[in-house]
């Protein structure tokens, strides 16, 4: 966890942290064959941002990630193709729709703990799923919502950005994703965001201390949904297309395995996670149809060999390259102590 | 106003037909340190439960400077200054000493600690307060070492230190020797007649030498209720008490 492993050369500490993210963010485009896919990275690296002040800030294992996603997608494409909302608009409308729909499950979700708090989030994400299948009218029901627009940002009707093009639109997801990542590292060294890893490390000290730790958890799931909302919507303006496998149980499934693949506890590991899993998907479906058994073998090995996933594995690898740098600094000195 | 910081009346604590806790008035004056005693079962703990919230009471009153608490949940009770230490140490194992510390004194601010836009650096008194609370517990030296790697003595004095950093007026302190070494008794009989300056106490304990030494009142509790209460010297000298406990611990 973040806190218990101090990070080499400064990184857990806030400019760093963030000089790392922007580098990331420019080097994603230059490394990778399309602007689509990294756009895609990013998109994910959000859902599973939010995923992890859940899961990794908090102690919170949600299955109703792809319900938020899904009403992210939905609401902001409804937004913009029957009212048509611009793209700040649409995509506050689908963190609002996010935030509503992380109270309705939160609260009644958080009333239990443990294993009856992740098989209320499951119920919680079937029903969303057959409402959506049932409501066709408005999601297009098992064919998806189709002619999904992607605005351009604009004022007073002159174009400031043409997001039509993918470039375009990957700078624009990554600026959002920069936003989003400050604020969350913000959060997370707040008094609210120290209070949750209370929670996480010990709930009934948390109340005893004084916490009202049912409004700590209800606030984390409404931020949490609107991150994940903002997330569905961009997927849905990548694609042009909002499908219903947006807010199926999978999607939920995808989250969490990014998030802890790329390591709870620390918001950085979630790019790492999501990129590790949208690329390999993208090479590996080409090469051979059932690559999902790999991710499920991937999944294994981490969980059983890098409790700190991804972004663990490199801190770790990264302290001890530069132990190992320090050990031979020392080293001549020592011979020529010994001769 | 009453003398009496806190006080229960016809304080019971059902389990179905069986009472844990059947009919307890207990008093508890400010300023000083008030030990409740009894052998296994007496119903010590259920009681410290109905106290500090943990489970609701089925009858009777809690008054606390004589306002009923008896509804409110244990997140509510601090910010009226009360305070709770655990039997089995409950601490954030993974977190610095000095973080336990902090976040025990934010809790005082109750839902002003749903602020998510500031830095903790901003509030300075709750930094300021863990330091002071670290140098009560003589922890100072082990500020930034992980909760969970402190020597279970040490872990047990955290446990106790965690409870005085929201300032409370009552101390309720649950068996704080519970499982310590022989020789770090004396290091947590010293803390906590220190904090016996600064806190009303109410302590559940189980070490004889500790109760005697350091209670101003003694309330021993049998079946689920109070079978004497007085100083220490009325207590050792009662006989129903050597029966009840004495005898058995002799």
């Amino acid at each position: 966890m973040s806190n218990k492993t101090a990070l080499p050369m400064g990184l857990g500490r806030t400019p760093a942290l963030l000089l790392l993210v922007l580098a990331s963010l420019v080097a994603l485009p230059l490394i990778l064959p399309s602007a689509t896919l990294a756009t895609e990275i990013l998109i994910f690296a959000l859902a599973a941002l939010a995923c992890n002040l859940l899961l990794g800030y908090t102690g919170l294992l949600s299955f109703g990630q792809g319900i938020f996603f899904g009403v992210g997608a939905y609401g902001a494409a409804l937004l913009m193709i029957h009212l048509k909302w611009g793209m700040l608009g649409a995509l506050f409308g689908a963190a609002v729709f996010g935030a509503f729909l992380a109270l309705l499950v939160g609260a009644l979700a958080i009333r239990r703990t443990g294993i009856y708090f992740v098989m209320l989030t499951l119920a919680f994400s079937q029903m969303a799923y057959f409402l959506a299948y049932t409501l066709s009218g408005w999601t297009g029901g098992d064919n998806g919502l189709l002619d999904v627009p992607r605005p351009n940002i604009e004022i007073a009707g002159h174009v400031l950005v043409d997001l039509a093009d993918p470039r375009h639109f990957y700078v624009f997801v990554a600026v959002l994703f920069l936003l989003i990542f400050a604020g969350a590292l913000r959060v997370i060294r707040s008094p609210f965001g120290s209070t949750l890893l209370a929670i996480r490390e010990n709930e009934t000290r948390a109340a005893a201390i004084g916490y009202d730790t049912r409004h700590f958890k209800i606030l984390v799931f409404m931020l949490s949904g609107a991150i994940t909302g903002i997330a569905g919507a961009l997927y849905a303006m990548l694609l042009h297309f909002a499908p219903l496998s947006n807010i199926d149980l999978m999607m939920s499934e995808n989250i969490l395995i990014m998030t802890i693949v790329g390591g709870t506890g620390s918001l950085f590991g979630s790019l790492l996670g999501a990129g590790a899993i949208v690329v390999l998907g993208d090479v590996l479906s080409e090469l051979w149809p059932r690559w999902l058994m790999l991710l499920g073998a991937i999944l294994i090995l981490v969980v059983v060999f890098m409790r700190g996933g991804l972004w663990g594995g490199l801190a770790a690898l990264g302290k001890r390259l530069l132990a190992s740098r320090t050990a031979d600094d020392k080293a001549p000195a020592k011979t020529k102590e010994t001769l | 106003m009453s003398d009496y910081l806190l006080e229960t009346r016809n304080l019971e604590l059902a389990y179905g037909p069986f009472k844990a806790v059947a009919g307890v008035d207990l008093k508890v004056r400010a300023g000083t340190i008030h030990t409740v005693i009894g052998p296994n079962g007496a119903g010590k703990t259920s009681l410290f439960h109905c106290l500090t919230g943990e489970r609701q009471a089925t009858a009777g009153k809690i008054l606390f400077n004589d306002r009923d608490i008896i509804r409110k949940p244990s997140h509510g009770r601090v910010a009226l200054g009360m305070a709770r230490s655990f039997q089995l140490t409950s601490l954030f194992q993974n977190l610095s000493v000095r973080e336990n510390l902090r976040l025990a004194a934010q809790g005082r601010d109750g839902l002003g600690a749903l602020n998510f836009w500031r830095s903790v650096e901003h509030k300075r008194s709750h930094w300021n307060t863990a330091d002071q609370v670290l140098e009560r517990l003589k922890l100072t030296a082990r500020a930034e070492t992980l909760a969970g790697e402190l020597s279970h003595g040490q872990q047990r004095v955290l446990e106790v230190g965690m409870s005085i950093c929201a300032k409370p007026t009552l101390l309720m302190l649950d068996e704080p020797t519970s499982g310590m070494g022989i020789d770090d008794i004396p290091v947590m009989t010293d803390l906590i007649s220190d904090l016996g300056r600064d806190h009303t106490v109410l302590l559940i304990e189980h070490n004889m030498s500790i109760v005697m030494s350091i209670s101003q009142r003694i309330t021993v509790m049998s079946h689920g209720q109070i079978l004497v209460e007085g100083t220490p010297e009325q207590v050792r000298n009662d006989e129903r008490v050597r029966t009840a406990y004495l005898g058995e611990a002799a």
